[in-house]
């Protein structure tokens, strides 16, 4: 049991990447509100985000900004500096990640226009019907 | 149908904790995303592009197309967003 715990400490970070992508994972196929789906898919691009930038993480380490002299010196200890490949990586997946967004609410505001609700089981009657 | 969900959930959960057993613990200087590439840029990045921040020094100057080209992304996803709304005549 208390290797247990020592081993939750030592990844927390993984712990709650997992328990936030879960909950973006849970309202993407468990709720029937598309507005609801869409929050929780930016849930768990956040929770991907999340998992990135901790990875990089290091103990004692200090911003990716370094001093331009000590660096062209060649004095920089990489030990003191944080890994900032995942931040780079991760810019990129926000710039993805706010299209999606934004054409999401655009369809989903043709829809609204379209069937008059945004529950999914109403819009598949109405396609159902018609 | 919430049920399904709910196990499909904790399911799916549990299998990623389970990964989680293999990778490095938080913090650690020497795990491997933080030992092989990322040593080269923060020791040369500065010397090659003479600039101090990392982040941008690999955003704009290594990846510099990469970073570029997400203007084509927005452009894209602009473009789409128009084409949903715009008001048809017909």
């Amino acid at each position: 049991m208390e290797s247990m715990l020592g081993v939750v400490v030592a990844k927390y970070n993984y712990w709650l990447y997992v328990v936030l992508m879960m909950i973006g994972f849970y309202a993407m196929i468990g709720k029937r509100n598309l507005v609801k789906k869409l929050l929780g898919m930016n849930i768990f691009q956040t929770a991907i985000i999340l998992f990135f930038v901790s990875m990089g993480a290091k103990r004692g380490g200090g911003i990716p900004i370094l001093d331009k002299e000590a660096a062209l010196a060649g004095a920089v200890k990489v030990a003191e500096v944080v890994n900032p490949l995942p931040h780079v990586l991760m810019l990129t997946a926000i710039v993805v990640s706010v299209s999606v967004t934004g054409v999401a609410l655009a369809v989903m505001q043709r829809i609204y226009k379209e069937y008059g609700t945004l529950e999914e089981d109403e819009i598949l009657d109405k396609i159902g019907r018609s | 149908m919430k049920t399904l969900a709910l196990l499909a959930t904790i399911l799916t959960g549990a299998i990623l904790l389970y990964g989680t057993a293999d990778f490095a613990p938080w913090g650690d200087p020497q795990s491997p995303p933080n030992r092989h590439l990322s040593t080269y840029y923060i020791e040369q990045a500065v010397k090659e592009t003479h600039v101090p921040n990392l982040v941008t020094a690999v955003l704009g100057d290594y990846r510099g197309y990469d970073t570029m080209f997400e203007l084509v992304v927005i452009y894209c996803a602009g473009m789409g967003v128009v084409a949903v709304l715009r008001r048809s005549d017909s």
